[in-house]
This record gives structure tokens, sequence and C-alpha cells, in this order.
């Protein structure tokens, strides 16, 4: 082999050599970046990893049901279905994301611009399914399955959901459940797509109703298939609610006010416990279960009939002639009136330079305070409220709570009033005679609402006790255990003699079966005690005027009472004519189709 | 049969051998733990018949003496340009790419084979008599012979292949001795030529360029392999999650997870430690491939075991680098790895060259 080849051969090894160089540098750059990745960064990757494939599926748990003093539930949960959209699995090209969400659209007919903005608040990558649409129907329900290939991150998930005896079943006091809104997300409590109770038990008692979610966490392939669930918690079901209200009474109740404006409660008078709550018109509770359309929902804020307001806590009114009731009875404690007390009623009282009428034009003639109360002579309290001084009236009135709330487990109670002695004139101490006769009919600045007069007149049927309203006997979980009761309360006591007590309900009697305003409560075979009351309103317009607030508050039987009923008819008319005859049909039906029930459920 | 020289069984390189049988069976086992094609079954199986006949394609080309090869390299050129011209014009079209050629039951990549091919034309181009010594006019024949199929590669469109033959061109060039400064001309071409590249790429491969460069461009988009690798490979972290473990390869969030993306596949499930053990397992493989050239008889032999060896070399580092993130992606597949018959035939007929100048390096 001759030297240049020689030479060649290692210049051939060399370059070689370089290229080897080359290729083993070229490894240790990508050990390097293995390096980095798998050692300095791999905790990082890993976490992207677990959240690549493990989705965490929320599993409602069902809303604790609510049931009456007897174990009837009040509502209960059915599966409903619920269209979600899952961000991250819709289709990643906007066009194509919007054409599925055009679909939907158009398939359940709703507003396309509703999904656009449910999907514009989370970000685009979430996994977790937004609640687009509550309360969808099976045939909605069957349209998104049967095109489902063409509709990725498109779901529908079941979920437990409210249902009612009947759509406006105890609207008030249930109260409506409706999605978390932005104010209460922004307190944090609540995520988003959380059912919370808005009103009422439900929201007095969300805490214990709403129960806990469980959730799934499942692992999924690379198109969002489950693979397997790697871990399950079960959701705890919410606690279950026994109420003091009686269904059978409810119903009645509502039935005997259907399309009259107003309220009713009824009580027991040993113990406070609220059988029912009724204030009309009432809202369709069931709407808000779904998803509530804007438009309805301004209809029921804007409606002039408040359907959401609460009449029975939220809406005072004068009491009328039933404060006669406190007046008697404030007078004949202080001995400024008395049992056997008469009057002459020409139908007219003249104070000064005023004229005061009784409702009865041509007067009651001569009465008695039995018969003034039973006839509910207006001239004869006049005088005896006069007598008797504005200081002692109202001195009665707050003990028997007129003026305060009764502290009733729902929110936003009025408080009522009870006018003070210079409520009126500033600089002038002391009552003007008008204010106080004024006061002695009911009339003038006293307002209360009808669970007040639920409760004073209780305290008339039981003797003085003043019981804070229930609603809530106990709160227990589904194993039974007790989390929460209210063994009742008594806020307060009225001192009178027992003379005084026993001439009332006598009198409150006799306003019933002895010829007074009562009569249209009568009930033959049953001892009804009640008092009629015709508030007075400012006409609202001319074709308005005389329509006064009717009202009827009575208990039964007389001589041991076991409910009151207390009914207040909006812009009904006279007491007796209008809100009598209602409270009729309530007493006759808690005591007389009582059997009857029973009968046809044995 | 073709007849073998009893001394050259004594100089058969059991490493080389050894060490493809190997890689094959560590490619069988991760994808035997990889489900996919449509019934979801697995391709191990497959790709172990393909090992054994690259194994078989080995021997064969092994025992043909490598001179004779680069003497008859104008015609297997020849041939492969016109596979390159017969896949343009009748080729099938996967996702979007026509790339193979159905013979019969099977479908074969042309290019895949021409690599082979393109190899030995160039060393017979830098050892013809007539060309020494190797001036700049002789260089510049080589521009048709790599631009020719360079076009035609990228015209299936299969810009990976085509990149393929730039190094390869360049490592032969380094061991046929041309002069370092003549050897510098050539970036200064390459940095020239980009512009008219970047003009001649396909829309797709202009923007995995982009997002190699920018990974967040579009997360769910084109960058979606670079970041699903990325994932995979540092979830692995220092001793991998084992094969149950592997979620992002098994769940098949990881795409080409039994083709290009496959080292990914065997990072999450070995992490660091296995890796090394691999890449480790490469560089022999490898290093005995440059000592072949280093001590091959003749120049010939030196440059066909330089060019085999680069070619393999260039195939790993540009597919590893892919897979971890250091380089735009470009379909390549991992010789010996990846799930697939050309390349699995083609990597083994590399080595069956190298087999062919070790053992006549005494001769």
């Amino acid at each position: 082999m001759s030297g240049r080849a020689a030479d060649r051969r290692d210049v051939g090894r060399q370059r070689v050599s370089a290229v080897a160089a080359a290729v083993l540098l070229a490894f240790l750059v990508i050990v390097g970046q293995l390096w980095y990745l798998q050692v300095l960064e791999g905790g990082h990757f890993l976490d992207a990893s677990d959240k690549n494939r493990i989705r965490i599926r929320p599993v409602a748990a069902p809303r604790g049901l609510l049931y009456d003093r007897h174990g009837v539930p009040l509502v209960d949960n059915r599966p409903a279905f619920t269209l979600s959209l899952i961000p991250r699995e819709l289709p990643r090209d906007e066009q194509t994301r919007d054409a599925v969400l055009g679909r939907v659209a158009a398939l359940l007919r709703i507003p396309y611009q509703e999904l656009s903005e449910a999907i514009a608040r989370v970000p685009a990558d979430s996994f977790l399914p937004v609640r687009v649409r509550r309360g969808l129907s099976l045939e909605d329900m069957a349209r998104i399955e049967e095109w489902k290939l063409e509709l990725p991150g498109v779901i529908v998930e079941v979920e437990p959901q409210r249902t009612y005896p009947s759509s406006r079943f105890a609207a008030h006091l249930l109260g409506y459940v409706r999605e978390a809104s932005d104010e209460q997300l922004r307190h944090g409590r609540y995520r988003r797509g959380d059912m919370v109770g808005q009103t009422g038990l439900e929201r007095l008692l969300d805490e214990y109703l709403r129960g806990r979610d469980g959730g799934e966490r499942i692992e999924v392939d690379a198109l969002g298939r489950p693979v397997r669930v790697i871990q399950h918690t079960d959701p705890h079901p919410g606690a279950q609610v026994v109420t003091t209200i009686d269904r059978r009474i409810q119903e009645a109740a509502e039935q005997a006010m259907e399309g009259r404006p107003g309220a009713v409660v009824v009580m027991d008078p040993r113990s406070g416990d609220v059988l029912a709550m009724v204030s009309t018109p009432a809202f369709d509770i069931d709407q808000f279960t779904g998803t509530i359309e804007r438009s309805a929902w301004l209809r029921l804020v804007q409606d002039p009939d408040h359907p959401l307001l609460n009449r029975v806590i939220q809406s005072q009114y004068a009491p009328g002639s039933i404060f006669k009731i406190v007046v008697a009875a404030a007078g004949l404690q202080e001995g400024t009136l008395a049992p056997g007390d008469r009057v002459h009623c020409d139908g007219e009282f003249r104070l000064g330079t005023w004229t005061f009428k009784d409702w009865k034009e041509e007067g009651h003639g001569t009465v008695d305070t039995r018969g003034a109360l039973a006839h509910s002579c207006n001239i004869f309290f006049y005088q005896a409220g006069l007598r008797i001084g504005g200081a002692a009236i109202t001195r009665y009135a707050r003990a028997f709570g007129f003026g305060q709330p009764t502290a009733i487990d729902l929110g936003s109670e009025k408080f009522g009033l009870v006018p003070g002695p210079r409520a009126r004139r500033r600089g002038s101490s002391g009552w003007q005679a008008g204010d106080i006769v004024n006061m002695a009919i009911g009339q003038g600045q006293v307002l209360v609402t009808p669970i007040q007069v639920a409760r004073f007149m209780s305290a008339v049927a039981n003797g003085g006790v003043l019981w804070k309203p229930r609603l809530v006997q106990r709160v227990e979980r589904a194993d039974r255990a007790l989390l929460w009761s209210d063994p009742g309360q008594v806020t307060g006591h009225v001192e009178l003699a027992p003379a005084v007590w026993a001439f009332l309900r006598e009198s409150l009697w006799a306003a019933v079966n002895d010829g007074g305003t009562g009569a249209g409560a009568r009930i033959p075979g049953l001892d009804v005690a009640g008092k009629t009351g015709t508030a007075q309103t400012i006409a609202k317009s001319r074709a308005d005027r005389g329509q006064d607030h009717a009202w009827f508050a009575a208990f039964a039987p007389a001589r041991a009472p076991e409910v009151v009923v207390v009914v207040l008819v909006e812009r009904g008319g006279k007491g007796g004519q209008v809100a009598a005859p209602v409270a009729r049909k309530i007493l006759n039906a808690i005591f007389f189709e009582k059997v009857a029930a029973v009968g046809l459920a044995g | 049969m073709i007849g073998i020289d009893r001394r050259l069984l004594l100089n058969v390189d059991w490493l080389l051998i050894g060490g493809a049988a190997g890689l094959a069976l560590v490619s069988a086992l991760t994808l035997a733990n990889l489900h996919v094609g449509r019934a979801g079954g697995t391709v191990a199986p497959r790709q172990l018949v393909w090992a054994a006949v690259g194994l078989l394609a080995m021997v064969v080309v092994a025992s043909v003496d490598y001179r004779r090869l680069v003497r008859a390299a104008p015609l297997l050129y020849g041939l492969g340009l016109a596979g390159l011209v017969a896949v343009l014009v009748a080729g099938r079209t996967v996702s979007g790419a026509r790339r193979w050629l159905a013979v019969g039951p099977l479908t074969v990549q042309p290019s895949e084979l021409f690599k082979l091919a393109f190899l030995l034309m160039v060393v017979w181009l830098l050892v013809a008599r007539w060309a020494q010594p190797l001036t700049a006019g002789v260089l510049a024949c080589l521009a048709p012979i790599v631009g020719v199929p360079f076009v035609l590669i990228i015209r299936q469109p299969d810009l990976g292949t085509a990149l393929l033959l730039v190094p390869l061109t360049l490592a032969l060039l380094v061991g046929a001795g041309v002069p370092w400064r003549r050897l510098a001309v050539l970036p200064a071409l390459g940095v020239a030529a980009a512009p008219v590249a970047w003009l001649a790429l396909k829309e797709y491969q202009r923007e995995r360029i982009l997002v190699f460069l920018d990974p967040v461009r579009d997360p769910l988009g084109s960058a979606y392999n670079v970041i699903q690798a990325k994932i995979a490979i540092g979830s692995g972290q220092l001793l991998g999650k084992g094969v149950a473990g592997a979620t992002q390869s098994r769940l098949a969030f990881l795409p080409e997870r039994h083709t290009d993306f496959i080292f990914a596949v065997f990072a999450e499930m070995w992490g660091f430690v296995g890796c090394l053990v691999l890449l480790a397992g490469y560089a022999l493989l490898l290093l005995r491939g440059f000592d072949i050239a280093a001590s091959a008889r003749d120049p010939v032999g030196r440059l066909v075991a330089l060019g085999a060896t680069s070619l393999l070399a260039a195939q790993i580092l540009i597919n590893v680098g892919m897979v971890v993130g250091l380089l735009p992606v470009v379909g390549i597949p991992l010789p010996f790895m990846s799930y697939g018959g050309s390349s699995m035939l083609v990597s083994m007929m590399a080595l069956g060259l190298l087999l062919s100048v070790r053992m006549r390096q005494f001769q």
C-alpha cells in the first residue's frame, strides 16, 4: 500500500470520527432535553397528564323533602333532564362549533344566544359541564339523543328536580328553588349551576335540604369517552323536614281562597303550629324548577297583583273591627268598661265638629258590650275607646303582639304598627280624641299582618299565651337522625282575669251564632267564635271606591279551641259577607271532611 | 443461491444483528400495550413479522459484495426514481399524503427504499474514477442527483424523508474527504435556498414549523401533537409510569403513538432511565457502524458504511429530536421502533450494508 493511500485512509478515518462526534453531540443534546422534561419538569407534566385523563362529573344530591305534620309529602323529586355543554369537547373550530350550537338551538327552539352566552362565561378548555337549560321535555331529550353523534360536547344530564302536588301549591310557604344567582355566586358558597332555595322554607332550610353532591372521577380517553370510574362518591341526600302544615287544610284553604287576592292563616292555638298559610294570588312554583324565561320572570315581578309577595307576613293592613277585641279586653281588665255598659247607637257619634258614623246607617239601637262586639257597633266603641284611653289600648295591643314581628321562621316579615300618643301632631303631648276614636275601631294608623292577627286570635282562644308561629317541627337525616327541632316557643303572656277571657270568647261566639256580623261562618254542629273586620282603604281610583279589605278571625270549637282561622280578602268588601264564608269553608273542611278523607284513604 | 465465502462468516457482526433484533423486540413489546387500529387490537405480531422479514433482507444484502451494489447504483437509483414517479401517479393517498404504492397485497413506500438506492448512488459518484479529485464541477453533478428525488418526495408530500437526503449527502461529502472550506459553502447555499423552500412548502408544513417556534399558537390544533408528546414524556419522570400507568399513550391522547411518536410512549412507560438505556442502545449500534466505516478496507466500503450509519443516525436524531420538542414535527419514523414494514425493512437493509462491509474488511 502506498504512503499516499495510507494518508488518504487516515483522512478518511478522521472524517468518520468527525461525523461520529457530531452524532454523539446531538445525542447529548437530546439527553439534556429529556432531563429537562422528565426530571426537572416531570411533576408538572404528570399533573398535566392527570388533567388530561381525569374528568370530574358531579352527581347532584337529591334535595331533601318537606312533609306535612302527618308525614304526607308537600314536595317530591323526580328525575329531570338538563341540557349541558362541555366546553372542551365542543368542536375546536369556531364555525363548526357555532353550527353545533345552532343545531341545538333549532332542535329545542331556544334562542341561540342563550347557548353562546353560557359558553362564553366559562373557559374554553373546561371539562365541567355547563348547565344551559333545565327541565327538558322527553321529546327534547329524544331529539338531542337522536343527533348525538353530530353534537359533540352536548350532553343531557339527569338531575333530581322538585315537583309539586299542584303548580301553585303552598307557593309562598315552600318557596321556589332556582339556580344560584350571580349575586349568590359572588358570596362564594355556591357553584355555578347549583340549585338554591330562594324563598320560603326552601331558603330558610337550604343548608339542610341541599345535601352534599357526590361525584365521579372518571378516566376518559382522548375522545372524552369514559374508560373507567376511578372513584365514586355517593351524593348525600338532603335532610327531610317535617313541617307543622296540614296538607289537607292547606289545600282546603287554597281552594276556599280561589280567585280572591288575600291571605289565610290556620293556626293551632295550643302550640302556635301553623297548619296552613295561603297568600293569593300565588305564582306557579313549578315554573321555576326548569329554566324560567326572562319574560315570564319580568311578568311576575311587574304584575300589579304582586304574586311573589307573601301577604301573610309581608303585607300590613288596618285590622278594622277585629281590633275591637283588644279595646274591649283593655277596658274590661282596667275597669273602664263593664260587660253591662249600654250605649244607644243611632248611627252617628259627634266629637267636637267631627261626626263619626257607624257602618250601619240606621244604628244598632241600644247595645251592651257583648252586643257591641257581636254586632261590631262602632258608636259603642268610639265612646268606650275615649273612656279607656289611648295609652291603655296601645299597651294591650302591644301585649297582644301587635307592632312586633312574630319571629316566624320566614324572612322579611313586616312589623305592623301600633301608634304612640304623639305620633300624629308634633308639639302637643297626649292622645288626640280623634285618633283614639279611629283606633278604637281599628282604623287610622294601626297596621297588622295576618300572621299577627293569627297569633293574637290564638291568645284570645288559649287564654293569653303568645306563641311564636311554628312552621318546622324537626329536620332529620335520611336515616331519621334528628338534626334540628323546634319545641315551640312562648314569646309573651297576656294577663287578663278569667272572667274577661270567658266574656270575650262568649261575645265572639255570639258574633257567629247569635245574630252577629259573623253569621256567615256559622256551621251547624260546631261552635265557631269569630270577629269580622272591614278595613277601609284609600281608594286607588273612583271605580275602586268602597272596596275595603275584608277580615274574619275565628277559632273553634269555642269552648276548647283547636284551630284559629284568619282570613283576609283584599278589597273584598265587608268582612262578614266575604271573609266569614271563606273561613266557614275552611273550618268545615277541617272538622267535617277529615273523616271522609280518612275513609277514602282507608 | 448467492455463494458465501466461509471466511466471511467468521466476521459476521453479531452485535449489529443482536442489537437490531433487540430493538425490534422492544418495539413489539411497546406496541403490544397500545390498542390501535380499527378493532382496537395490537399490531405487535405484525411488527415482529416485519422484523423477521427485515432480518432476512439484511442477510441477503450482507451476502452481496457492497462493491457490486455500488456498481449497480445507477440502475438501482433509476428504479428508485421510477418508483417515486409511480407513487405520484398511481400512489395511494393516506391522510393527505401520497406515499404508498400497492404491490399485490402489500403497500410499500418507495421513498423508504429509495433512500438506500440514493445512498449507493452518491457513493458511486464520489468514488468514480473520473470524478477524482473531487472538484467543484464534480460536486455540481450531485445537484441533480439530490435535487430531482428531493422535489419528487416533497411533492408527495413527505418533508421528512426529503430533508433526510440532506444530512446523508453531507455526511458522505465529509467522509469522502472534500475539503472543509469547500463544504463551508453548503450552509451558505442552504440559507439562500430557505425562502424558496418556504414557498414550496404546503400550508400545514409551514404551520408545523411556526408551531414549533411558538407552541401555544394553537393548543388544540397543530400544536396538539407536540404538547401531548411533551406531557407524555415529561410525566414519565425519572423511572416511568410502567405499562399500566402510561395513560397518555394507552388512552390515546398521543397521536401517531405507534408510528412517529412511539418514543414518547416508551418515555412515558420507562422514564428518563429507560430513555437513557434505549438511546445508549442506539448509540452503541451507531458507534459500531462508524467503527466499521473507519476500519473499512477501501474508500467504497468506508463511504457505504458511513452512509448507512449516517442514514440511521439522522433518522434517529430527527425523530427523537422532534418528539422531545427540539425540532419541528416532520414525518420520520424511528428506526426499528416505529410500526411500519417499509421502515423496518430499510433499517435492516442498512445494517445489511454495514455487515457486508464488515465481513469483507480483511478480504
